[in-house]
């Protein structure tokens, strides 16, 4: 049974949510956007989740046609699916000395590149985000970890509140729709 | 600072750790500051790592410098 979602007048990011809450439901559904942006973020994500999607403009709106793949391509099983690992401060752990937290980091992705499995994905986020600068003492462990094949992730929002866009030195520029979906599609997540 | 060989420098604490890595940054010697590998011992949880060939340098240096290091280690 076709399930519906007229997304149509809803800011961003309900269409994404209402949308995979439907494909939890249901293995089709129709999503009903009226903007382009939110018919991209609908799309990227239902494809990402292994569905097929099938645009279709009408005067009305644009109506995405959904349809859930085989039960292998759906999200991952708990442990199964990508390692992700989120940073979300240029520290580890809480404590008054700052000095501590900037050692463990460091001892931290030190054991991080040497250790098994490899993590697929690392997002940087708040003052994480210092640790993919120029200057910053991990960059070099975060450059061998991504010669291997990790992607490295950088919030551009939390990059531009510091003023360090420009200053990037390993890693990409991504933003929220992305390190949600890639957390979400993640068979496993570490969080410090 | 990709090596054959590597030297371990052993500390007694973390504050000792940190003035390593400062003395030899100001000496330019490359150094980083690891876990200390599992098979090692250490008083403090962390400790210096530099190439191995940078190792009598090193030890004039925090001689020079008057620190004290827990020990060393050629791994």
């Amino acid at each position: 049974m076709r399930e519906i979602v007229d997304a149509r007048g809803l800011p961003c990011p309900k269409p994404v949510l209402l949308t995979r809450r439907a494909l939890q439901e249901s293995q089709s559904v129709t999503t009903i956007v009226d903007n382009e942006s939110a018919q991209h973020n609908v799309t990227r994500m239902a494809e990402g989740a292994g569905c097929t999607v099938e645009a279709q403009e009408r005067h009305d709106g644009i109506y995405l046609h959904i349809t859930r793949g085989e039960p292998a391509e759906q999200r991952a099983a708990p442990g199964r699916g990508p390692l992700v690992v989120v940073i979300p401060s240029e520290f580890m752990g809480r404590g008054e000395y700052e000095e501590l937290g900037q050692l463990l980091i460091r001892g931290f992705f030190h054991a991080l590149g040497e250790a098994e499995p490899m993590p697929d994905s690392i997002i940087f986020l708040n003052s994480g985000v210092k640790l993919v600068v120029e200057g910053s003492p991990v960059v070099e462990d975060l450059q061998a970890m991504g010669q291997r094949g990790t992607e490295i992730l950088a919030c551009g929002t939390c990059l531009g509140y510091y003023g360090l866009t420009e200053t990037i030195a390993v890693g990409e520029v991504s933003n929220m729709y992305t390190i949600v979906e890639t957390m979400l599609r993640a068979g496993k997540v570490v969080s410090l | 600072m990709i090596s054959d060989e590597y030297t371990v420098i052993l500390v007694y604490s973390t504050s000792h750790a940190l003035q390593v890595e400062k003395v030899l940054g100001e000496a330019k010697i490359a150094c980083k500051l690891i876990p200390v590998p599992r098979y090692l011992s250490s008083d403090c949880g962390v400790c210096v790592v530099i190439a191995g060939a940078d190792k009598d340098p090193a030890l004039q240096v925090l001689e020079k410098a008057r620190m004290e290091i827990q020990g060393l280690r050629d791994i």
